[in-house]
């Protein structure tokens, strides 16, 4: 073959594999690349069951609920509610719904969003009968929802329903006709409206509930009526998720820019490889060790901000030795929190002594109060380990062994390597360290909490309430602690139904000091901040709450 | 006459002769065998830095100021100035773009909790030292019993004993080490005070958590020695010398291990030597992983791992464990290859 043809078949070829290369983008539209969460992260579809924030991503951008909170001030907007009326005693909001919104779901066969329809093959839309199914759903005890007991709080009857002992008839969420829904609350509360208008009264499909049960996430069985539809879901590495064609738009969700946005599960490292190689338009996770280089080689791309979270370890109180609230004291003071902020994680973070933001309107804070929950004091803790001492008759050696457990992640571990060395360092209490996979390490702080475990907590709305009580509170799924305190319980009730923010103030104060001192069932550890890399050519706007809203993205042209 | 005495006494009785002569030929093969292996420069090689590295484990307290979990969080990811100059990415501050602390006080560097990377490098050569001799150990402990037994006994007993070890076979080695190392985890770390799982936890967490990766490497190690030794056990049974020596009564443990087992040692201990380096890849795979030695005990498997999280910024804290491992894994096989020169002339004449 003379040289020349080969040069040229070559050039061929070449010209054809970038062709191929460069053609889905140009076919698809508009593609958001995004690196999430740790490699082997699997997505909670079912808006009744989802608890994380990945899969709340998802979540609120499929399910608009009916005053969804701006990702970038945490106020809630109008979403599927074009508007609503509030009683005068503050208990009974009425919303009217947005109308026309067809439940939509996307068709392999066609490789389109298609609208749903009914047996008779007219379209279903979004009607207020799938608001009332979608709550009572999640609290319905058969459903197991570990979010089930928020909205079951805040409706009247909701409670009894949930414990198993009511019905759903009497649980006060009706809809009064198609458009039109109206939810009552045994109690007033400041943040109603944040509560209703999130995810947990959100809209489910009871058609394909009722036909699929379980597989109703399953992409086909799957409807949905936000701003994208789920396309493809490989469990623990990538969703692809397009844009809805019949979604006309709201204040919370206007019409997305983008056409498709597809989630890769990676781990930090790996994940921010494949951003600076340009395989990633932006990634939620940054390793720990790379921040500095990053913060001279790529300023104008790097992204630290409020995110809405705090950190902590938690105690299982009833295994030997951390039932024992002297030694939970110890480990809680023995850890040097503002060393680990400032050398390991240097993101900016903050040192948290009590576990609820103190950016949010009833929330302590600690300039007012400077003392207010646990804190970093190796004397201080050695004492209380004396404490335990006298109270166990044990003595160092025959502590029981420790085990601290945390979801695999290369930041978890580090943090958990640092505080394995101040326990040691402060204590001389050597625990071990072990780490599972997403999924089997929440199954098992739900079935069976290790003796110490990590977790974070984002706010589902900007109240204290969502932290105390909605995780501490001794009949919250999300307290795996295995704690529980009567007093820590009507603060809380107590403080919730307070109209003035600042009176609650001093309540969710001493409900801390409970919490993170005087039974100390966990340590809180740092408030976060968010740590992301967002491409130059992005249109983008971070959130502060915790969680995404990618739909609301775009990429410059 | 003289001379037919002294020919009757060097020439007695031909079996004591031939028994004589066997005696001096047997000291002939191992130091024929050690001949071959000096002359073996790879081998060599190998030996040394194999000593080389035993001796750095030994001293490792002595070769460095530093302990291997002391964390020292002012020098959170600092490298010296001449690895700075080495790796062409790394840049040190005060330079343009330059964001790496300069330390000299470490020697290669500092990894994400401030902990000096050549003392646990040092400290890590234990671990996988340790793994490299006591897989074989095991190995040739059980393998080589069961073996043995199962080949001498024959019938229907090495009929059962051979069936079991294909179905160990049967499990993938490391999807078993993986489970297993994830039962013992989990089904051991959460045990009453006093139990059995109690105290085998003690002894890991003692061990750094070894304990569990030698029983995983033991339980998954000798189904290829076993096989290897009944293969050889199988030949040499009906052979002379055991024929003899059953005839004048010695008993089969005694002619199991005075009389076969001399002769099978060679081709076994080629087997193992060549498998050390698969030993040493398992732990450290199994660290990298997240399975295998506790925090902070450091594995250069572990190190690898939470190096390669930096590898963008700090290419120091993953090329240099990798660069331990590498060096011990090509010690090994050159060693190992020269033992089976050295040991199995036959067997590498033919792969030549």
């Amino acid at each position: 073959m003379p040289k020349q043809v080969r040069v040229t078949l070559f050039m061929v070829l070449v010209l054809s594999l970038a062709l191929t290369a460069l053609a889905p983008v140009s076919a698809q539209g508009k593609i958001l690349r995004v690196g999430m969460g740790a490699a082997g992260t699997t997505v909670e579809f079912d808006v009744a069951l989802a608890t994380d924030t990945t899969s709340h991503t998802f979540i609120n951008m499929l399910f608009p609920g009916l005053a969804p909170r701006d990702e970038t001030t945490g106020l809630p907007q109008h979403g599927m509610a074009e508007s609503w009326t509030i009683s005068e005693d503050s208990r009974t909001y009425t919303f009217s719904l947005k109308q026309g919104v067809p439940w939509v779901t996307y068709d392999a066969a066609a490789d389109a969003v298609v609208e749903v329809t009914d047996e008779a093959g007219a379209v279903r839309y979004v009607t207020a009968q799938d608001f009332v199914y979608g709550a009572l759903r999640t609290m319905d005890p058969a459903t197991a929802a570990e979010y089930g007991y928020l909205p079951a709080e805040w409706t009247e009857g909701g409670e009894a329903f949930n414990s198993g002992e009511g019905s759903a008839e009497d649980v006060k969420i009706k809809a009064l006709d198609d458009y039109t829904l109206e939810i009552t609350s045994p109690e007033p509360a400041g943040f109603l409206l944040q509560v209703y208008g999130e995810w947990l009264f959100a809209a489910q499909p009871r058609w394909t509930i009722e036909e699929n049960g379980d597989s109703w996430t399953l992409p086909g069985n799957y409807h949905s009526y936000g701003t994208f539809v789920l396309k493809e879901y490989e469990p623990g590495s990538r969703v692809e998720i397009v844009k809805n064609p019949f979604w006309t738009g709201t204040e919370s969700h206007p019409v997305p820019a983008l056409d498709v946005i597809e989630a890769r599960f990676l781990d930090a490292s790996a994940s921010l490889a494949a951003f600076e190689a340009g395989e990633l338009d932006t990634i939620e996770d940054i390793p720990l060790a790379d921040l500095p280089r990053l913060k001279v080689e790529r300023p104008d791309e790097l992204y630290i901000g409020s995110r809405d979270c705090t950190y902590y370890y938690g105690f299982n109180v009833t295994k030997a030795p951390v039932d024992n609230v002297h030694m939970r004291r110890a480990l809680s003071l023995a850890i040097d929190r503002q060393t680990l902020v400032d050398a390991i994680l240097q993101g900016g973070q903050q040192p948290a002594g009590f576990f609820s933001r103190p950016n949010f309107a009833a929330s302590a804070t600690q300039e007012e109060y400077p003392d207010l929950g646990t804190r970093s004091d190796p004397e201080l803790a050695k004492q209380e380990l004396e404490l335990y001492f006298q109270d166990t008759g044990n003595t160092l050696a025959t502590i029981p062994p420790i085990t601290l457990v945390h979801n695999t992640s290369e930041a978890h571990a580090i943090v958990a390597q640092a505080v394995q060395q101040m326990w040691k360092q402060n204590l001389g209490i050597e625990v071990g360290i072990a780490n599972q996979e997403w999924q089997t390490y929440l199954d098992g702080l739900t079935v069976d909490p290790p003796q110490v475990w990590r977790l974070g907590w984002c706010a589902d709305y900007s109240d204290p309430h969502n932290f105390l009580g909605d995780v501490f509170k001794s009949t919250s799924g999300n307290n795996h602690t295995m704690w529980g305190n009567e007093e820590f319980d009507a603060l809380i009730d107590q403080a919730k139904v307070m109209a003035d923010f600042e009176a609650r103030k001093p309540l969710y104060a001493c409900a801390e000091h409970i919490l993170t001192w005087e039974d100390a069932a966990i340590a809180p550890i740092y408030f976060y901040t968010k740590l992301s890399m967002i491409g130059k050519h992005l249109d983008s706007s971070p959130s502060i709450i915790g969680i995404e809203r990618y739909d609301k993205w775009d990429i410059k042209s | 006459m003289t001379a037919e005495t002294s020919e009757h006494v060097t020439q007695p009785l031909p079996g004591t002769v031939q028994l004589g002569k066997e005696i001096e030929r047997s000291r002939g093969p191992w130091v024929d065998a050690g001949r071959r292996l000096i002359r073996h420069r790879a081998a060599i090689v190998g030996l040394v830095v194999i000593i080389a590295f035993i001796l750095i484990a030994i001293f490792a307290p002595r070769l460095t100021s530093y302990t291997y979990e002391e964390q020292n969080y002012l020098a959170v990811n600092t490298a010296p100035k001449w690895v700075i100059d080495v790796f062409p990415k790394m840049k040190a501050t005060g330079e343009e773009m330059g964001y790496v602390r300069v330390n000299n006080d470490y020697l290669l560097g500092t990894d994400a909790l401030g902990r000096d990377l050549w003392t646990r490098i040092i400290f890590g050569a234990r671990i996988s030292l340790a793994v490299a001799f006591i897989g074989p150990l095991t190995s040739l402990l059980v393998g080589t019993v069961f073996g043995m037994v199962s080949g001498y006994v024959g019938g229907r007993v090495d009929n059962f004993m051979m069936r079991f070890v294909d179905i160990m076979y049967a499990f993938p080695t490391l999807l078993l080490i993986i489970l297993m190392m994830a039962f013992f985890r989990a089904s051991f770390t959460q045990s009453e005070v006093g139990t059995l799982a109690y105290r085998l936890n003690k002894i890991d967490a003692a061990f750094g958590g070894m304990l569990f990766i030698f029983i995983g490497v033991g339980i998954t190690s000798w189904m290829d020695t076993a096989r290897l030794a009944r293969g050889q056990v199988l030949s040499l049974r009906e052979k002379e010398f055991v024929e003899a020596a059953r005839s004048i009564g010695v008993r089969d443990t005694a002619i199991i291990f005075r009389h076969v087992l001399p002769n099978i040692m060679g081709p076994v201990i080629v087997r193992e030597s060549l498998a050390i380096p698969r030993y040493i890849s398992l732990e450290a795979f199994l660290s990298f992983i997240g399975l295998g030695v506790n925090p902070p005990t450091p594995s250069w498997g572990s190190m690898i791992s939470e190096g390669s999280q930096a590898i963008k910024s700090y290419p120091n804290q993953a090329i240099f464990p990798a660069l331990a491992l590498f060096l011990m894994m090509f010690a090994f096989n050159f060693l190992g290859d020269g033992l089976r020169d050295a040991l199995d002339p036959r067997a590498s004449e033919a792969n030549k």
